[in-house]
């Protein structure tokens, strides 16, 4: 990786995506679970589709150690957002609730564009991010990760930012936490809804703004949706019409863009029973 | 308030929480707050904070106070309270 990362952008980015789908096509269990998933997506070719989307996997990587891109400046000219206006549209708390699917850093992008936008969840890894020109960007009260995987305090820090007004990013699914629901998709892996934002959203009254990002060429975009309808009085915990609406976004974003989802074919953690299991 | 009749108040805060279901019926000031007592994850741990503060009237801060340590036990937590100045 660190001779990968001397090279300029995108080539680190392009060899480990090659080098993602070469792996693919050697190890049998990559190449079995990309194309059982792949064949089940309507209107694709299996075998390019399971390339695709194991090359996805390695961009994946490259763009979360921030492979051959040196400064904020550098991502700037690579990242785009739709739909500001529901995030500008009213004042009050905002969670922006995004999902494994499309490139990573979605919070980054949205902070280098100007958004005041924290994130909550997992640490940031690579050593990349440890560089001085990063270092504006992370500032903790910006960044809510768990310590040590302990996740109370950082959702309790995420509950007084959006208390006081402010927005954050986080991911709706996930392999632990509380599930509240679960996305069927063709392919076998459903998307499983967690409970923490939900939580929040329940404390604190914030919009919650659906938000996917996925790649158009060498530009990550990231839309913003708008918010998901105010519960009425009897709705339960999970107000009644949001799974339909998570559900719909995430199984279009699924047909438009199944490339960019190495999460389906390759998840954390296969679910017991499911047909799909990655060694 | 003593240190000694907080941890029950801070019981029953928390059993209000996990509901009868979840909560253990000789719990008592060493029953941990997660797994083999009330079961509470870290969502549900929040929602005993939230309580906390309103109960106790304190301010906790979510980076130095709500570690796992702190938020182990019922008696750890009531300590934290403690610590955060009279109830």
């Amino acid at each position: 990786m660190i001779g990968l990362d001397l090279l300029p952008w995108p080539w680190g980015e392009d060899i480990l995506a090659h080098l993602f789908a070469a792996v693919a096509l050697v190890r049998g269990s990559r190449r079995r679970a990309a194309i059982a998933w792949a064949s089940q997506q309507p209107g694709r070719r299996a075998w390019r589709l399971a390339l695709a989307v194991s090359a996805f996997r390695g961009r994946w990587v490259a763009r979360s150690s921030l492979l051959g891109i040196r400064r904020p400046d550098d991502l700037r000219r690579r990242v785009a957002v739709r739909g500001e206006e529901h995030l500008a549209a009213a004042p009050g708390g905002a969670i922006l609730l995004g999902f494994h699917l499309g490139p990573p850093n979605v919070d980054v992008g949205l902070r280098i564009l100007g958004h005041r936008v924290a994130w909550l969840g997992s640490a940031r890894r690579s050593r990349a991010w440890s560089r001085e020109a990063w270092r504006p960007l992370l500032d903790p009260k910006d960044n809510l990760f768990p310590s040590r995987r302990f996740w109370s305090g950082s959702l309790f820090r995420a509950r007084r930012l959006l208390l006081d007004g402010g927005a954050l990013f986080t991911l709706a699914d996930g392999w632990s936490g509380r599930e509240v629901c679960r996305v069927p998709l063709p392919g076998g892996y459903p998307l499983m809804i967690r409970a923490g934002w939900l939580t929040l959203w329940r404390q604190t009254g914030a919009r919650v703004l659906p938000a996917t990002t996925h790649l158009e060429g060498r530009v990550q975009v990231i839309s913003i949706h708008p918010p998901l309808p105010t519960p009425g009085a009897h709705d339960a915990d999970l107000p009644s019409a949001w799974p339909d609406i998570l559900g719909s976004l995430v199984k279009d974003y699924v047909r438009r863009f199944p490339e960019q989802c190495p999460v389906l074919p390759f998840p954390k953690r296969p679910l017991p029973g499911s047909r799909v299991a990655v060694s | 308030m003593t240190g000694g009749a907080l941890p029950e108040r801070v019981r029953q805060v928390v059993a209000r929480v996990a509901g009868p279901e979840r909560t253990p019926s000789d719990a008592g000031p060493d029953t941990p707050l997660g797994a083999g007592g009330f079961w509470l994850d870290s969502v549900d741990l929040v929602e005993v904070i939230v309580a906390c503060e309103e109960e106790f009237a304190v301010t906790f801060d979510g980076e130095s106070d709500l570690t796992a340590e702190a938020l182990s036990t019922v008696r750890s937590l009531a300590d934290l309270i403690l610590s955060k100045g009279p109830q």
